[in-house]
């Protein structure tokens, strides 16, 4: 009696789902990270219909996930950063790498997922996987040749006085702390120790007084260099920036510091409610697939893990974005840098 | 004649003049609902238009506040540091013009004079907070060498004017301006030698300079204000302003995609648009986008302003138009309609009457009267057909005229006027067959003049003739009218009696015609006398048919004939014994007049 029961429910569940149609995956992502004809492509090979949705911050994709526990979406991508604050959360779960045979063509240091901070985490049971890396940009130097014959080494060049006035940063609290960091010499630019406060506010202090100005947009850092002939520039928006410029018509370079470069590396992960994780493991590797990196290239002019570049080289020196130790403070504090305070009245509470 | 000419003329006149009606009102309605909406974007373009003058003399107004101070020497003297005692009533004296400014302009946050060296070191710096006007001093004062309106308004030559994009303000310490919408304006301060050792800032609070601007708008009307990449500046929806400042794109391309040509770089971006679109959420409306006209200030970005109004507050007028046309429409169709019922009628009644006319024309009836007074082409028709009409009776006058002599000379014997025998046998066939139905009787006297072989020998033709017509005459007054008198012959005539035919009957009528023919005829001074001789024959005594009767009717006469003439014998051989009326043996003939 008992199996008839079973077989008769197996039956109804079997065909229920046959009878609900081709299977959804439902996807979170950056503007440009699925092109349509990925889309068509995966769902051609595998039968199932991708629901698309596409945030441009970091915030509202937290809001996003957070809404029903992770309930509304399949897959995302998200930076090594801010990956953490999910799987604190309890909103992600592991990847099975065995099951994306796209990742041998990535790059050797997008292979070895261990050394990129926060990717795999140890526990019981063993390593576990949460991203695989799929794009990423560093932060760079960009230099006018004309006026820079060497190019720059070291991240202390933005500091050099014989650029006083021709520098161009970027205003992000966050960065330019690890920044400062950097220059000094700490251990990790992500993490300020307390007593090293004071140095990194008058070191960027000292920023602020060599640079022309700061900027927030792409476009507006284009303006700036051309109009006032800038020299050197932070490159916080990467390669995109070296190709506006050269658009431009100004003969710009472009350098990674041997300090390291700060990069944010975007990587795939399954949402703990996903319905389907197979299929989300076939997304992932699409999304590795040759014409998804191409495109991801030649279309948003992003970097693919599975294609070499300047940056892909081993000797580069990457430095994937962390949380840093304080956001907050270091945001308040470089609020204050910026408005012009001098150093006692930054870091007065 | 329910779907004849006159209904579909009428029919035909009234959709004329409908359609006429119709498409007139149409192309008026839609005409004017044309200009009108023209007209309310035009109108809706010169108050942006005037907005945009509104906001570029604003910010003139605030250069040349600037400028004032820039330009004024206390402030190069206070830059110069040349001498330290005066340096200190330097400074008050700015700080006091400063917040002379400050109090007399409300959309003032902060005004600021800075220094070219020590990083761009503020030295005076009046901001306004919730209680007042404040001096920022000592430890507090900035470097602002860094922004823009410090480094770009440092290049730039004496008397002119940056004016920064307006940004969210968030320069930490700026009191009563910090986090709000606001814009730099800036001028350098120059030393008597041209160098550049300074700039003076106001820092002016769009909020303030926003609500003057759309505090006179009429209600009903939305400001829209974007930067020239199109970010909201100002939008109803306060939450669109200011999102890059949020990390977020809200964009006038978004919700007027139109605008695309106004926000493009290059030779074909446009001034000025008018465009209809329909927010997310909300009716459509009508737009006009005006950027702001070139300016001699140094402006980092420029400005689009934007009006908009509902498009049903637009088309209102319009719809109201466009009722009122319905109206005037229907009205004259309807009216076109009566006409063309009237003109149909007018047009086919005088047709109607010639139909009428001629339809009662064969039957000789009078026909209703044609038309023939008018002086058109229906007046033509109908007195033609008048003519025709006439004519038509003329020739069957004519005609009849011609058939009854026919008749008569086919039925008539000409010398006599007698009828001939031609008529006298249909006659006689029709006699008989009516006798034989009713059963009645008929008698025929067949009559042959004596002596008149011998007239016509003796005195020619003129004189038989002569005799043959007054004996004609005299025996046709003597027979009834009902009977029927022939010439049958050269001096030959037969009778048919109808009735009873007995003996004393036929005898009465034998003997009158005797008598009467047996008087002279007077002619030419003579007396012309003949007899007659008689023959009878009865029906249906004497015979069946009509060829026997009149055999038996001859051979009685022919035996009268041969018994002495001048009497009457009855076909079955009895003889009827008759007066001679002549002498016995004396042979009639011509006697002379006495």
């Amino acid at each position: 009696m008992l199996q008839w029961l079973v077989a008769a429910a197996v039956l109804s569940a079997a065909t229920g789902a046959a009878a609900a149609g081709p299977a959804v995956l439902r996807v979170l992502a950056w503007p440009g990270y699925a092109e349509p004809q990925v889309v068509h492509s995966f769902e051609a090979r595998t039968g199932a219909r991708v629901e698309l949705t596409v945030i441009d911050t970091d915030e509202s994709m937290w809001q996003r996930l957070n809404a029903h526990g992770g309930q509304d979406f399949d897959v995302f991508a998200v930076n090594t950063a801010e990956l953490q604050r999910y799987i604190r959360a309890g909103l992600v779960q592991a990847v099975d790498p065995a099951k994306i045979p796209n990742t041998a063509h990535q790059q050797p240091r997008f292979r070895q997922r261990e050394a990129i901070a926060g990717l795999v985490h140890k526990q019981e049971g063993g390593p576990r996987t949460y991203g695989i890396p799929f794009t990423y940009s560093e932060m760079g130097l960009i230099y006018d040749r004309r006026q820079v014959s060497v190019p720059p080494t070291s991240i202390a060049a933005l500091w050099d006085p014989r650029y006083q006035g021709k520098v161009i940063v970027y205003s992000g609290g966050t960065h330019n702390f690890s920044l400062a960091a950097q220059k000094l010499g700490a251990a990790s630019p992500f993490r300020i120790e307390p007593d090293m406060w004071p140095s990194t506010v008058q070191s960027l202090i000292d920023l602020r007084r060599n640079v022309l100005g700061f900027y927030n947009q792409p476009e507006e850092s284009i303006n700036l260099f051309r109009r006032h002939g800038a020299a050197l520039m932070y490159a916080n928006y990467g390669t995109q920036q070296l190709h506006l410029l050269k658009s431009q018509g100004i003969d710009a370079g472009y350098a990674i510091p041997r300090e390291g470069a700060l990069a944010w590396l975007d990587c795939w992960t399954i949402t703990r409610g996903a319905r389907d994780p197979a299929l989300a493991h076939a997304w992932i590797d699409e999304l590795l697939g040759d014409q998804a990196s191409r495109l991801l290239v030649e279309h948003q002019g992003l970097a693919s893990t599975t294609m070499a570049s300047a940056a892909s080289q081993p000797d580069v020196r990457l430095i994937w974005l962390e949380p840093v130790e304080d956001a907050n403070r270091r945001e308040m504090l470089w609020a204050r840098v910026r408005s012009g305070d001098r150093a006692s009245r930054v870091l007065a509470p | 004649m329910k779907t004849g000419i006159a209904w579909r003329l009428g029919l035909a006149l009234a959709a004329v003049g409908v359609l006429a009606a119709g498409l007139t009102g149409y192309y008026a309605y839609s005409a004017s609902r044309e200009m009108l909406v023209d007209g309310a974007e035009e109108r809706l373009l010169t108050a942006t238009r005037v907005l945009v003058r509104q906001l570029a003399v604003g910010l003139n107004g605030t250069a040349r506040d600037v400028r004032l101070l820039a330009e004024h020497p206390q402030a190069a003297r206070l830059l110069a540091r040349v001498d330290p005692q005066l340096q200190q009533r330097s400074e008050t004296n700015v700080a006091l013009l400063f917040e002379r400014m400050l109090d007399t302009h409300p959309e003032y946050f902060q005004m600021r004079l800075i220094d070219v060296t020590d990083h761009g070191l503020e030295r005076i710096r009046i901001d306004r907070d919730e209680n007042g006007l404040v001096q920022v001093r000592g430890d507090d004062l900035q470097e602002k060498g860094h922004y823009p309106y410090v480094f770009e308004t440092l290049r730039l030559p004496p008397g002119t004017v940056y004016v920064s994009a307006p940004a969210i303000n968030h320069e930490v310490g700026a009191h009563a301006g910090l986090g709000k919408p606001a814009l730099q304006v800036a001028s350098p301060v120059h030393d008597p030698d041209g160098r550049a050792r300074g700039v003076v800032v106001i820092n002016v609070d769009l909020n303030g300079l926003f609500a003057q601007l759309a505090g006179d708008l009429p209600a009903g009307l939305q400001l829209y204000l974007t930067n020239s990449a199109g970010d909201f500046l100002i939008h109803p929806d306060p939450s669109q302003a200011f999102a890059f400042d949020r990390g977020q794109v809200a964009r006038l391309t978004d919700t007027f995609p139109a605008a695309a040509a106004m926000v493009r770089d290059g030779q074909d971006r446009r001034q000025e648009l008018v465009t209809t679109a329909t927010p997310a959420g909300g009716a459509p409306v009508v737009a006009a986008f005006v950027r702001q006209p070139m300016s001699e200030l140094r402006h980092e970005d420029e400005f689009i302003l934007g009006l908009a109004q509902p498009l049903a507050v637009v088309l209102k007028d319009s719809d109201d138009l466009g009722r009122v046309s319905v109206r005037i429409v229907v009205a004259f169709s309807a009216l076109a309609v009566l006409l063309a019922a009237l003109l149909a009628r007018a047009l086919t009644r005088p047709l109607h009457q010639m139909v009428d006319a001629v339809r009662r024309f064969p039957e000789g009836r009078p026909g209703a009267r044609l038309p023939s007074d008018r002086s058109d082409e229906i007046g033509l028709l109908a007195r033609s057909i008048g003519d025709m009409q006439d004519q038509i009776r003329a020739q069957f006058a004519n005609l009849e005229q011609k058939q009854g002599e026919l008749d008569r000379l086919a039925s008539h014997d000409s010398l006599t006027g007698l009828h001939n025998r031609r008529f006298f046998l249909d006659r006689l066939e029709h006699a008989m067959a009516h006798a034989r139905r009713s059963g009645t009787e008929l008698a025929l006297l067949y009559i042959d003049l004596d002596n008149f072989k011998t007239i016509n020998d003796e005195l020619g033709h003129a004189a038989g003739d002569h005799v043959l017509r007054t004996l004609a005459q005299r025996l046709k007054h003597v027979v009834r009218e009902a009977d029927t008198v022939a010439r049958i012959g050269g001096d030959e005539f037969i009778v048919l009696i109808e009735g009873p035919a007995d003996e004393d009957a036929i005898a009465a009528v034998a003997h009158k015609v005797l008598e009467v023919l047996s008087q002279p005829v007077p002619h030419a001074e003579r007396d012309l006398a003949c007899g007659a001789s008689i023959g009878a024959s009865r029906f249906p005594k004497d015979g069946a048919t009509d060829i026997e009767l009149i055999a038996a009717a001859d051979q009685a006469m022919y035996r009268a004939k041969s018994e002495g003439r001048m009497r009457i014998c009855l076909a079955t051989g009895a003889r009827v014994q008759t007066t001679d009326l002549a002498e016995p043996g004396a042979d009639r003939g011509i006697e002379e007049r006495r």
